[in-house]
């Protein structure tokens, strides 16, 4: 008997208990789009972190580790800003580096009327802008004549504007900073996402945060390179270069962002897995449901097996019967439970600001494992119909 | 046709052995129209079950068509239902939600035969029962006598040589049974053989030979060899 006559006959078996059958499922459904849900926020949160780490733009920030001679030569040497203007220049020159972009931050009173409020105050140069780290809500964004001229604007945080200004607009009014005037051009938009928080802080073309803080050394550097690929080898360049021109021996270095990813894919694979097999642990359940069923549906048919038997079906033939049901109804049941942990996961992620990924693997895995699951826990069942005596089976009732 | 050598069925009770059959020998020759009779408890279902080798005998030999089923595995034993064997029912057995003709191409299943052809001799059988306008009728929907005859559609589509029929009868009223026996007279003259098993004696007048089954053994002065 072929495949497809076995699946037919399952179908109207199922069909003609239908209730049964959608409450049947629905215990594989929960567990299928459980898993699908757990599975597809785990990639979406790991996706999400390896590009927080990595940088949305094929971007890596470098950083300054003084060796511990230099820190006795220098016991100040912490609270000095590492970067020099030559050394972005230098840094600027490398083929793989597309851009540079350097800030320096100092805390400082910002000061509007009467009301005065700590505040991180940032130069920030040109290319800072062009990667797009400042989306404005307000009033205008820093513009190349700010940066060139040197000009007193400056763009502040949206907390900031709650604190100072009481949620007034503030574009076009003269804080100070530093006691040195600025005028707001524009409000940076509020942060979003898992791990933003709102704080006070004061952006400035980097030609006026130098006159205001008499200091033209950059505390902060990320290199933007060109492609994903050439990333580690600008970064590579890049510590290289600042060592030699500093003198130091590693001194200055990139985060190893091929370490970082995997050690987050790591963990993030470790969550996924503890809180999918609690949703597995339902699937699980879902199953004996199924096997549940299908021993009902055993007893409930046992004359149609005995008169199959009498027919000329082989226990083999009654027990693929049994097994290619049950699969039937898990399988439904399992691409049901897909569609729906896709849905969810979709709300889910539009709730909580983090992607879900939901890639081919996991919908073919599903659907294969929910298979398994129907032959798993059909097996007992179909045994069990397979082993019955025609003759009994003929005369019961 | 029907061969059965010392035939001996026993079933253990505890620790006791209960000959049901007691070492029963029978020939049934090709073409026969043959009634098995007897009380209740005489032990004529359990000979039925071994012609229709749905059961196997405890000692002695089954020739079908001259093949030893008495050794073949329970396998072999659904081929030989499936190929040779023809079964008919008190209580007819139709799977109630198949249609009719669904019903008779059950058989044709599990012989492997393809859809269309099946479909084909379906119909044929369901004709040749005078049912051509009742074939995608669900059980709930036919008389009683129409559901035999649907089992009798499904016992001839694979055209098996032999047909057994136990208690075809007993669920119907006198003019319906005399004309589902009418039937199965018709398919003798076609050269079926037929083992009818009945406590009717009206019933076995149709057949060409009775056979009397008590306690186990064969009663009949007309015992072993008919004709």
């Amino acid at each position: 008997m072929s495949f497809f006559e076995n699946l037919k006959m399952a179908l109207s078996s199922l069909r003609a208990h239908k209730m049964r059958s959608i409450l049947t499922m629905l215990g594989i459904v929960i567990g299928v789009g459980a898993v699908i849900i757990v599975v597809a926020i785990g990639q979406g949160g790991e996706a999400m972190l390896k590009t927080q780490i990595t940088g949305p733009g094929n971007t890596i920030e470098m950083f300054y580790q003084p060796s511990d001679e230099e820190m006795r030569a220098n016991p100040n040497i912490l609270l000095q800003a590492p970067f020099k203007q030559e050394d972005i220049r230098a840094l600027e020159q490398i083929p793989e580096v597309k851009r540079v972009v350097a800030s320096s931050t100092q805390m400082s009173a910002a000061r509007f009327q009467k009301k005065s409020i700590d505040v991180s105050s940032t130069g920030v140069n040109q290319a800072y802008l062009q990667l797009n780290e400042l989306k404005v809500a307000k009033g205008r964004n820093l513009s190349t004549a700010d940066f060139l001229g040197g000009r007193r604007v400056g763009l502040i945080s949206s907390k900031l504007q709650e604190e100072l200004f009481k949620g007034n607009n503030p574009v076009g009014k003269i804080i100070t900073v530093a006691n040195q005037p600025i005028e707001i051009v524009g409000v940076l938009e509020k942060p979003s996402g898992l791990l933003a928080f709102g704080s006070m802080e004061v952006y400035l073309p980097f030609q006026t945060w130098k006159i205001i803080y008499g200091s033209s050394d950059f505390t902060q550097v990320t290199l933007q390179a060109a492609s994903a690929e050439q990333l580690q080898t600008a970064g590579k360049k890049a510590a290289n270069l600042l060592n030699k021109m500093h003198n130091t021996e590693k001194s200055y270095q990139v985060i190893n962002m091929e370490e970082m990813a995997q050690g987050i894919g790591q963990v993030t694979k470790i969550m996924t897995l503890i809180i999918g097999s609690i949703a597995g642990i339902s699937l699980f359940v879902g199953g004996i449901g199924v096997m549940n069923i299908m021993l009902v549906s055993v007893t409930e048919r046992t004359r149609e097996i005995g008169i199959r038997m009498a027919l000329g079906a082989t226990r083999g033939q009654v027990l693929t019967q049994f097994l290619i049901e049950s699969m039937t109804l898990t399988l439904i049941g399992g691409i049901i439970g897909i569609f729906l942990g896709w849905g969810a996961s979709g709300i889910v992620s539009f709730f909580a600001g983090w992607p879900s990924l939901i890639s081919w693997q996991v919908v073919v895995g599903g659907v294969l494992f929910s298979m398994i699951i129907g032959v798993i826990f059909g097996i007992l069942p179909a045994n069990k119909a397979s082993k019955l005596d025609p003759i009994e089976s003929l005369r019961y009732e | 046709m029907i061969q059965l050598e010392s035939i001996t069925r026993s079933f253990a009770l505890g620790k006791e052995q209960i000959n049901v059959l007691n070492d029963i020998s029978l020939t049934i020759h090709e073409g026969e129209f043959v009634a098995i009779m007897g009380p209740s408890g005489s032990g004529k279902s359990t000979l039925m079950n071994i012609i229709g080798c749905l059961d196997k005998p405890s000692s002695g030999h089954y020739l079908l068509n001259g093949e030893n089923v008495s050794d073949y595995s329970e396998k072999e034993l659904a081929s030989v239902r499936n190929r040779s064997i023809g079964f008919v029912f008190q209580q007819f057995h139709l799977l109630p939600r198949l249609t009719a003709v669904k019903n008779v191409e059950l058989p044709m299943i599990y012989a492997g035969i393809a859809k269309a052809e099946r479909q084909a001799r379906a119909e044929e059988a369901l004709a040749k029962m005078g049912l051509r306008d009742r074939m995608d009728h669900l059980p709930n929907a036919l008389s009683g006598g129409q559901k035999q005859r649907v089992a009798i559609a499904r016992a001839i589509v694979n055209k098996p040589k032999l047909i057994l029929a136990d208690e075809p009868t007993g669920a119907l009223d006198t003019k319906t049974s005399m004309s589902i026996m009418e039937q199965f007279q018709e398919l003798n003259r076609e050269g079926v053989t037929i083992v009818v098993v009945t406590h009717e004696p009206e019933v076995a007048e149709y057949t060409n030979r009775t056979i009397m089954v008590r306690d186990g053994r064969i009663q009949s002065p007309s015992v072993a060899d008919g004709r």
